[in-house]
């Protein structure tokens, strides 16, 4: 047995009078899942993005997270519930969101700017707040903490955090506690937590980790670009160890979607 | 027919009972309040246990100083003003039918209006006895009230409007006078009891004393024809009065709401814990008030005088009106966190903005939705965090603009299962399934400024300060313009907000990164000033 595994085991043990498995997650014997809008992704989550766990949306630029995670606040704020995005990079696109059906009135933005604005701060030299204005480490801590408050306030449905623009040595340095708090807010409020981010920051936290990427660019004569290929690829999914079957069944770990401007979807209908 | 009844509330040392009400630690300690220029302040109020170490109406500052343990507090007209209105509030729970027994009108000259020292109102409270029981019973209930509300008052009852003013006004604790009996309880009372005329009418009173008539009761006793015969007419109403028999017009006011509450500091207040102990007092009571009323607070503002003279202003409106102290509070502490004064705080106003608490039914099959007050103070928390407009919903302009949108705060109640929309059952309606999906931009804020390599007209390749990317393939332009027709841009007038004139060649690229990743972007190229920006990436 591991170490580690030991460890916890003793841990567990010793506080077992007070915390009952103190270290070991609740088991959850029903999975319960959220559409995200996009139904060859639905088919391949089998059902949709978990309710009440962390999902990580990760992959490069222009490899279709944004779209993705829309697509699920789309469909989240079509049933009547709130939702909100935490936008580190502050590189979100209302238009591009209301476009997608989402429905802004029940979204609630929040824009990192990485310049403290607390009272306390207020204090710090003029040429400090310069030097901390805009960095990247500063805007990440107010995702960190703004998703906090949100996961702690309760009644959202979705929310998504934008760590997109994120580098990838910046977002490795989160520690695994703040995911782990993370983790357990969004199952005592059932709320679907959705990273976006280069690449998963949270492991073991996750649910479902899913790949994102460009396959293909379509054009319209060559001289309009008419769609965008996109595909997913389930790298991680923990509700395969609390399946009640008894083996793993095998199933598609891939698929492909895809989107289109705007105009395109105006013409069909016209 | 039932008779009249009424019920005289007297407040006397007003001034004091107004600075001290919001500073309950303060009642245990003797104080006086002195009013005046600088140099010649006298005491105009003073508490019980003031007056217990000697200290008048009427003393001089420095004598006042010179009593052991004595503390001394500047005379502040609105607090009065508020608590006036407090009172009257309060007064209004038992009738609705309220007169004021010391108006303006009635001191006239002798006294000024901000001179007076005591508050006094008289409630018609006949008929009420299925309410609120015997005449002592509502007498009790009636200082309970007062008391809760941090004022120390006399009352009296009476069938005749005069006997419960009087005896209200020199009687202490509460009195309440059988039919027959009023003559018997002012028998005791001086002469300038009668008020205004008694006291301004110098002649008749030496006149009586003369006579060795010197209170009430002597003057009662003294034949009515007789005393007109020699005094005048004025002398049939003394006596009417003095016999507890004037007659009176009620006239009753119709007390407004006014949810108040002011507190002037002794010394100015720099600290912010300092000002919200006095502030979670002042909530307390503004909540107390709206509650009596079965209303709730929809806006609470705090108007805060500074040391330097001038004022600071923050106001709160949550999302839906609300009872909870905490909460308001909370909301106070945040707002005035997040906007600090620059400067101590001498006074301190808060007004409350009534509204009425919402009832809402929810649904089985509802979907959960953030409770609004924690939602609010979660707002409130992220504002701290990122800024005051950087929290709320996006809301479109209508232009074509790119990236043009204002923020709009995230109502509950607006987002509320009231706004929900649901079918027969309660349940929300399922998400439509969507055929298409649109292709989603991460924009970049501000817009990236780069050099653009161009060959045959369209782009090639373009860099911006850090890395060089190489286009595969560029659709576009996308050329649109907007705003050239507003005043400004043909100099006859001047530029409102967001009316610059604009155009823009938006040129969708398929690019490579020096490490060979794909993007595709969207490129802007501003033909006026011949700029080109990276305005996006798709995604």
């Amino acid at each position: 047995m591991p170490s580690a595994a030991v460890l916890q085991m003793e841990i567990e043990r010793s506080l077992a009078a007070r915390f009952p498995a103190a270290l070991s997650p609740a088991p959850q014997a029903l999975r319960e899942t959220a559409s995200t809008g996009v139904a060859a992704v639905d088919t391949l989550l089998h059902g949709g993005l978990p309710a009440g766990a962390v999902s990580e949306l990760i992959g490069a630029e222009s490899s279709g997270r944004t779209s993705l995670a829309l697509a699920f606040v789309a469909s989240r704020t079509a049933e009547g519930r709130v939702c909100a995005w935490v936008d580190a990079g502050d590189a979100f696109d209302p238009e591009s969101a209301a476009g997608n059906g989402v429905n802004l009135s029940q979204l609630l933005w929040v824009r990192c700017q990485g310049t403290p604005s607390s009272p306390s701060s207020r204090d710090v030299p003029q040429a400090e707040r310069r030097r901390v204005q805009g960095l990247p480490l500063a805007r990440l801590d107010q995702a960190l903490r703004a998703t906090d408050l949100l996961l702690h306030a309760g009644g959202f449905a979705a929310i998504v955090l934008d760590l997109a623009n994120t580098a990838q040595e910046h977002g490795n340095r989160i520690p695994a506690a703040t995911w782990w708090r993370f983790r357990q807010a969004a199952g005592s409020t059932h709320c679907s937590l959705v990273v976006l981010g280069r690449a998963a920051y949270a492991p073991s936290s996750a649910a479902i980790v899913l790949e994102c990427a460009a396959r293909q660019a379509r054009t319209s004569g060559g001289t309009i670009l008419s769609s965008l290929e996109y595909s997913v690829t389930l790298k991680r999914d923990r509700s395969d160890c609390i399946s009640p079957r008894p083996f793993p069944a095998r199933r598609p770990t891939a698929s492909t979607w895809t989107a289109q401007p705007g105009w395109t979807q105006q013409t069909r209908r016209a | 027919m039932s008779r009249e009844l009424y019920a005289c509330v007297h407040a006397a040392e007003l001034p004091a009972q107004a600075l001290l009400r919001l500073r309950p630690e303060l009642r245990a300690q003797p104080v006086v309040v002195l009013e005046g220029p600088a140099a010649q302040q006298t005491v105009c109020a003073l508490n019980q246990r003031a007056r217990r170490r000697g200290a008048a109406p009427g003393m001089a500052r420095l004598d006042a100083e010179s009593l052991p343990e004595m503390k001394l507090l500047r005379r502040s007209p609105q607090a009065e003003t508020v608590a006036r209105s407090i009172l009257l509030e309060c007064v209004s729970q038992f009738s609705p039918r309220i007169e004021d027994a010391l108006p303006d009108a009635l001191w006239g000259e002798a006294r000024e209006a901000d001179q007076a020292t005591a508050c006094a109102f008289v409630l018609d409270i006949q008929g009420t006895e299925r309410l609120f029981g015997a005449p002592e019973q509502l007498a009790q209930r009636l200082r309970s009230c007062l008391s809760a509300a941090g004022f120390h008052v006399s009352i009296a009852v009476s069938a005749n409007f005069h006997t419960a003013r009087l005896a209200a006004a020199h009687r202490g604790g509460i009195r309440v006078i059988a039919a027959g009996q009023e003559a018997a309880m002012l028998a005791g009372l001086p002469l300038t009891a009668l008020g205004r005329d008694a006291a301004s009418d110098a002649d008749l009173t030496e006149i009586l004393a003369h006579w060795g008539i010197r209170n009430l009761g002597e003057l009662a006793a003294l034949p009515e024809a007789e005393l007109v015969t020699r005094l005048g007419a004025k002398a049939r109403a003394w006596s009417a009065l003095a016999q507890g028999r004037a007659t009176h017009l009620f006239r009753p006011i119709q007390p407004a709401l006014r949810l108040e509450e002011f507190c002037a500091f002794e010394t100015p207040v720099a600290q912010m814990d300092s000002l919200l102990f006095t502030a979670a007092r002042m909530i307390d009571c503004l909540v107390q008030r709206a509650e009596s009323r079965a209303l709730a607070l929809a806006a609470v503002t705090a108007l805060m005088q500074l040391e330097d003279g001038s004022s600071h202003q923050r106001a709160i409106r949550p999302a839906l009106p609300s009872l909870d102290r905490r909460f308001l509070l909370k909301l106070v502490q945040m707002e005035i966190g997040a906007h600090p004064p620059q400067a101590a705080v001498t006074s301190l106003l808060l007004q409350a903005e009534p509204g009425r608490s919402r009832q809402m039914q929810l649904g089985l099959f509802a979907p959960r939705m953030p409770e609004p007050s924690r939602l609010d103070v979660t707002l409130a928390r992220l504002k701290l965090i990122v800024g005051e407009d950087r929290v709320g919903s996006p809301v479109l302009e209508d232009t074509h603009r790119a990236d043009s949108f204002h923020m709009l705060s995230l109502m509950a109640e607006r987002a509320g299962a009231g706004q929900r929309p649901q079918n027969i059952s309660g349940q929300a309606p399922e998400a439509p399934e969507r055929q298409f999906h649109r292709l989603c931009l991460r924009r970049m804020r501000p817009p990236r400024p780069v050099n653009v390599l161009l060959r045959a007209g369209r782009p090639a390749a373009f860099h911006d300060r850090k890395q060089s990317f190489k286009i595969t393939a560029a659709y576009g332009p996308w050329n649109s313009s907007g705003c050239w027709w507003s005043a400004a841009a043909w100099q006859i007038g001047p530029e409102p907000h967001g009316s610059a004139a604009w155009s823009s060649a938006e040129w969708d690229v398929l690019a490579t990164s020096p490490d060979g990743s794909p993007c595709v972007c969207l490129l802007n190229h501003d033909p006026q000033r011949n700029t080109w920006h990276l305005e996006a990436f798709y995604d």
